[in-house]
C-alpha cells in the first residue's frame, strides 16, 4: 500500500515535471525574435505591429513596453547591455543615449525626412499637445470652458484637472514648454504652481493618463496628446479639444538599433526600414503631423497654431525643466 | 558501513548552505556594499543626500502612517469574523464559508486591488455609481488604506482565529459565574489571552502594508511613500543605484525590528494546559449581530473585487454599458499576453517543485532526530532571515548582484527569487509536521537495514503527503501573485503577468489587466482546488486502511 503511494507521488511528480518541460518549449521557442522596447503609446504599437505583421514578420518579433522615464532610465543605466535589439523612443533621449554609449548603429537605409535628423535613427511620429475637454463633465459642474494652457491656472478648476508630471512622461514637457516659450521661467513656475494645486492627485505617470481620466470623467480638463482626444470625438465619447492660444507644441519619436557587435540581430535594420517605409500612411492616420517629404496632413487633424520650442530639445533642457516642475510642487 | 559515505542529509545541508550563500547572502551583502561604498570608499554621502532634503523623512512618516492605520483597522474588522467562528452558535456550514470567503483576496495580486478600488470607488466606479454619489477620495490616503486592509485581513482574520481556537472557553463560564459584568468578562477571557496574537496581527498586517509596492502603484497619488521612491530610484529616469540601496537598507530595519517583536510576543502567548469542549451560551442577538458584521465585511470586500468581472465584459465602461465579448476574445487572441500567462504559469510550476523539494530536504534534516539534527540549525536561521527581507529589497539586491552576469533577465532568477522570498512560512509549516510524525522510525527503519532515503521515501513521504501539496500550493500561489520582487527581475523574454499588469497600468488597459487577473484566479483556485481534493482522497483513504 505505502509503495503504491510513494509510486503515486512519484508520478504526480513526473507529471508536473513534463508539464514543465512542456511549457518550458512553448516558452523559450522565441529565442531568436527581435525584442523591441518600446515608450510608444498602444495606437503606435499596434500600427507597427500591423505593418511587420503585414510584411512577414509576424511572430519575428516581441514588443515591450515601457513609460519615457522607465526606458529612458534603463537605456542610461544599461546602454550596450540593453536587452532590446531595438529601442523607439523619443528622439532627444536617443541622442543622449548616443553621445553617453556610442550604443546605437548607423543606419543602412535612406532616410527622407522633411528635416535634417542624425544619421543613426529614424523618426516615426510627431505627437502634439493640447487640452482635453470632457463636454458632459464640465457642463455638469458650470465650468468655462478654457483657451489656454495658463487658464489651468484658474483657481475654478480646482480638483477639475488632469496633467501628466514631467517626472514620469515627456508628455508633460510640451505644456511645459508652451507655458515656458509664452511667459518665460518665472511666470511660468507661477503658473504652474497653481496647475499643480488644482491637480491635486491627478498628476498623472503616463502621458495618456489625462486622457484616461478625462474618458472616465474623473475630470473635466486634461492637458495630453491631441490625437487621443480627436479619435474619442469621432468615436462620439464626451470629449473635445482645445488648441492653447500658447501654441501646439511637438515632440518626435525614433527609431533606432542598438549596436550589440557580432551579435546584433541583422533583422532589427530590416524591421525598422519596413516601418518607415511601409508604416508611415496608417501611423499618420493617429500621428497627423507629416514628417517625410510627401506627406500630407488633414488640415483639421493638426492644429493652425503648431510651434517649435526655439532652444534645441535635448536630455539636459529636459532635466533643467524637470527642476523647474518640481520646485513648483 | 555508513560511515565513509557521504550522507545525504550532509549532502541536502551543504547544498542548502551554497544556494542560499550565493541568493541570499550574496546579493544582501552587496546590497549593503552599495548603499555605503563609492569607488571602494566607505561614505555616508548617499544616506546623507537622502536625509538632507527631507524627502525621505517624509516617505517614511507616510509609510508608516498608512501603514500603522491600516493595521489597526485590519486587526479589529479581523477581529469580528474570528469572534463569530469561535464564539457563536452560528451554523457550521456559514462558519465554514466565512472562513473561506475571507482569504479570497490572496488569491490576487496586490497591483490588482488598487485598479479594482480605482473601478469601485472612483467617480465612475460601480461602488460610486450604485450609492449615487462620490463619497471618498481614493487617490491618497485613503484609497492606500482601503487597499492595505483588504490585502492584510486574510493574513489578521488567520492568526486571530487560530488563537482563538487554542483558548479554552470554560473560563468563560467561570468568569461570569463569580459574577463579572459581560464587558468583565469579555475582556479577561477573550481579549487578555488574544492581547499579544493582536499585536502580532497588527505587526504583520502593518510590516505587509509597509513593503508593499503593488498597490502605490495604482493609488499613492501624490503621496510619496517609501516603496515608490525605492521603484523610482531603481528605476525610475534617473537611476541611481546607490541610492537605491541606501533606500532598501531603510526600508528593512523596521522590517527587522518587527520580526524581533513578534518573536518576543510569541513568547508572552498564553498556553493552556488543555482546552475543553465547551457548549457555548445560547444567544442569538449575539450570533446573529456577528453573523451579520462578519457578512459585511466579506460583502464589501467582495464588492471591491466585483468590478474585474464586470469591466471587461462591457463594450465601452463607462458609456457604453452593454454586454460585450470583444475585450476577451481580443485579449486571449492577442499571442504575447497569452506567452505572459505561460510564463507566470512555467515560474510557479517551477517555484512549487523545486521550492517544495527545498523545504522539504531541510526540513527533514531539521525535524526528524538523527545524529545530523545539529545540521538543522542552519535552515532555522535562514528561514527567520527570509522572513525579516521584504521582497522589495530582495528584488533590489538581485538587481544589483546579478545584473551582467548569465543569470540575468532568465527565468532561473525569477524562480530562485521566489523560493528565497517564501521560503520561511513553508519551511515552518514543513518542521511542524515531521516533528509530529513517530520520532523512531528511522531507527527501526536502520534496524531493518534500509538505508535514510529508503526511510525517507518509503515510510516519512506517504506520511508527509498532504502537508507536501499545502507547501506545493502555498509556493504556487504566492508565485503567481507576487509582485514586489519580480518587478526588478522580470523581462521581455521572462515577462510575467503581475509586472505585464504594471506595464499595462502605464497605459490605463483596464480590460487587460483585469481579464490577467481572473486568469491568475482561476489558475489558484484550480490549484487550491486539486490539493483540496487530493487532501479529501488522502483521508478517505486513510480511513480504509
Amino acid at each position: 500500500m505505502k509503495i503504491k503511494k510513494t509510486l503515486s507521488a512519484i508520478l504526480c511528480a513526473v507529471m508536473v515535471l513534463t508539464a514543465c518541460a512542456v511549457l518550458w518549449g512553448c516558452t523559450s521557442n522565441g529565442n531568436e525574435q527581435v525584442i523591441i522596447y518600446s515608450n510608444a503609446d498602444d495606437e503606435a504599437v499596434e500600427s507597427m505591429k500591423k505593418t511587420l505583421d503585414a510584411n512577414g514578420y509576424e511572430g519575428k518579433y516581441v514588443f515591450q513596453s515601457f513609460g519615457t522615464s522607465e526606458l529612458g532610465g534603463k537605456m542610461l543605466a544599461e546602454g550596450k547591455d540593453i536587452e532590446a535589439d531595438i529601442i523607439t523612443m523619443s528622439s532627444y533621449y536617443i541622442e543622449s543615449a548616443q553621445a553617453e554609449y556610442q550604443m546605437f548603429e548607423e543606419l543602412t537605409f535612406d532616410v527622407n525626412t522633411n528635416e535634417e535628423y542624425p544619421s543613426y535613427y529614424a523618426p516615426f511620429l510627431a505627437n502634439q499637445g493640447a487640452i482635453l475637454v470632457n463636454t458632459d463633465v464640465l457642463s455638469a459642474n458650470g465650468l468655462a470652458m478654457p483657451t489656454s494652457v495658463k487658464d489651468l491656472a484658474n483657481p475654478e478648476y480646482e480638483g477639475y484637472i488632469s496633467v501628466v508630471d514631467i517626472q514620469g512622461s515627456s508628455t508633460a514637457w510640451l505644456m511645459i514648454q508652451s507655458l515656458i516659450s509664452e511667459y518665460g521661467e518665472d511666470e511660468t513656475k507661477e503658473i504652474l504652481t497653481d496647475i499643480y494645486k488644482n491637480a491635486g492627485a491627478h498628476i498623472e505617470q503616463s502621458g495618456s493618463g489625462p486622457i484616461k481620466k478625462v474618458r472616465a470623467g474623473e475630470v473635466a480638463i486634461g492637458f495630453g496628446l491631441r490625437h487621443q482626444a480627436v479619435a474619442d470625438k469621432a468615436d462620439g465619447l464626451p470629449v473635445d479639444f482645445v488648441d492653447p492660444t500658447e501654441g501646439n507644441f511637438t515632440l518626435t519619436e525614433s527609431l533606432a538599433v542598438v549596436d550589440k557587435g557580432d551579435n546584433t540581430n541583422s533583422l532589427a535594420m530590416e524591421m525598422v526600414k519596413c516601418i518607415i517605409e511601409n508604416g508611415r500612411t496608417d501611423l499618420m492616420e493617429y500621428y497627423p503631423v507629416p514628417l517625410y517629404k510627401g506627406e500630407i496632413a488633414d488640415s483639421d487633424a493638426i492644429s493652425a497654431n503648431s510651434k517649435v520650442f526655439p532652444e534645441a530639445l535635448t536630455v539636459e533642457l529636459l532635466e533643467k525643466h524637470r527642476s523647474l516642475s518640481e520646485s513648483c510642487k | 558501513m555508513i560511515k565513509h559515505k557521504v550522507s545525504p542529509q550532509k549532502i541536502i545541508i551543504v547544498f542548502t548552505g551554497i544556494l542560499f550563500g550565493i541568493f541570499l547572502l550574496l546579493p544582501m551583502v552587496t546590497i549593503l556594499f552599495k548603499s555605503f561604498c563609492e569607488d571602494g570608499n566607505v561614505t555616508f554621502k548617499f544616506y546623507a543626500n537622502l536625509f538632507s532634503d527631507g524627502s525621505i523623512v517624509k516617505a517614511f512618516g507616510n509609510s508608516v502612517l498608512v501603514s500603522s492605520v491600516s493595521g489597526v483597522i485590519t486587526t479589529v474588522l479581523a477581529f469580528i469574523p474570528a469572534y463569530a467562528i469561535n464564539y457563536t452558535n452560528i451554523n457550521r456550514k456559514i462558519k465554514k464559508i466565512i472562513s473561506t470567503l475571507i482569504m479570497f483576496p490572496m488569491l490576487l495580486p496586490t497591483i490588482t486591488y488598487g485598479f479594482a478600488i480605482i473601478y469601485s470607488f472612483g467617480n465612475q466606479g460601480l461602488i460610486t455609481k450604485f450609492l449615487g454619489g462620490h463619497f471618498v477620495d481614493i487617490y491618497g490616503m485613503a484609497g492606500l488604506i482601503i487597499g492595505y486592509v483588504i490585502y492584510t485581513l486574510p493574513v489578521s482574520f488567520m492568526l486571530i482565529n487560530n488563537t482563538m481556537g487554542y483558548i479554552d472557553k470554560k473560563f468563560m463560564i467561570v468568569s461570569r459565574m463569580m459574577g463579572d459584568s459581560r464587558l468583565k468578562c469579555f475582556l479577561a477571557t477573550v481579549i487578555t489571552p488574544l492581547i499579544s496574537t493582536l499585536a502580532v496581527s497588527f505587526i504583520q498586517s502593518f510590516t505587509l502594508s509597509f513593503t508593499d509596492y503593488g498597490i502605490p502603484a495604482a493609488l499613492a497619488g501624490n503621496i510619496e511613500l517609501l516603496s515608490t521612491r525605492l521603484y523610482n530610484e531603481m528605476l525610475g529616469s534617473l537611476p541611481d543605484f546607490n541610492t537605491g540601496s541606501a533606500v532598501s537598507i531603510i526600508m528593512l530595519l523596521p522590517s527587522i525590528l518587527s520580526i524581533i517583536l513578534i518573536s518576543v510576543l510569541n513568547k508572552y502567548n498564553i498556553r493552556y494546559s488543555k482546552i475543553s469542549v465547551v457548549e457555548l451560551s445560547g444567544n442569538r442577538a449575539r450570533d446573529i449581530i456577528f453573523g451579520l458584521i462578519s457578512a459585511v465585511i466579506i460583502l464589501c470586500v467582495l464588492s471591491v473585487f466585483a468590478v474585474i468581472f464586470i469591466v471587461p465584459f462591457v463594450e465601452q465602461w463607462p458609456y457604453r454599458m452593454n454586454f460585450s465579448l470583444e475585450h476577451i476574445t481580443e485579449i486571449f487572441s492577442d499571442d504575447s499576453l497569452m506567452s505572459v500567462c505561460r510564463n507566470s504559469l512555467f515560474v510557479a510550476l517551477l517555484t512549487s517543485v523545486f521550492g517544495t523539494l527545498i523545504v522539504y530536504g531541510t526540513a527533514l534534516v531539521s525535524a526528524r532526530r538523527s545524529e545530523h539534527r545539529r545540521y538543522g540549525k542552519l535552515p532555522d536561521i535562514i528561514s527567520l532571515i527570509t522572513n525579516t527581507i521584504p521582497g522589495m529589497v530582495l528584488g533590489v539586491a538581485y538587481l544589483l548582484c546579478f545584473k551582467g552576469t548569465f543569470m540575468h533577465n532568465t527565468f532561473a532568477i525569477l524562480v530562485i527569487c521566489n523560493i528565497v522570498h517564501y521560503f520561511s512560512s513553508p519551511y515552518l509549516m514543513m518542521k511542524s509536521s515531521l516533528e509530529k510524525l513517530n520520532a523512531g522510525w528511522e531507527t527501526t527503519a536502520r534496524l531493518m537495514g534500509d538505508s535514510w532515503i529508503k526511510t525517507v521515501l518509503r515510510i516519512i513521504t506517504p506520511n508527509a503527503v498532504s502537508t507536501l501539496f499545502e507547501v506545493f500550493s502555498y509556493f504556487f500561489v504566492n508565485a503567481m501573485v507576487t509582485v514586489s520582487a519580480v518587478i526588478f527581475l522580470a523581462s521581455t523574454r521572462t515577462m510575467i503577468v503581475t509586472a505585464k499588469i504594471k506595464e499595462l497600468q502605464h497605459f490605463a488597459n483596464f480590460n487587460e489587466i483585469f481579464v490577467l487577473s481572473i486568469l491568475i484566479l482561476i489558475t489558484n483556485l484550480a490549484v487550491k482546488g486539486l490539493v483540496r481534493l487530493f487532501a479529501v482522497i488522502q483521508k478517505k483513504k486513510g480511513k480504509s486502511i
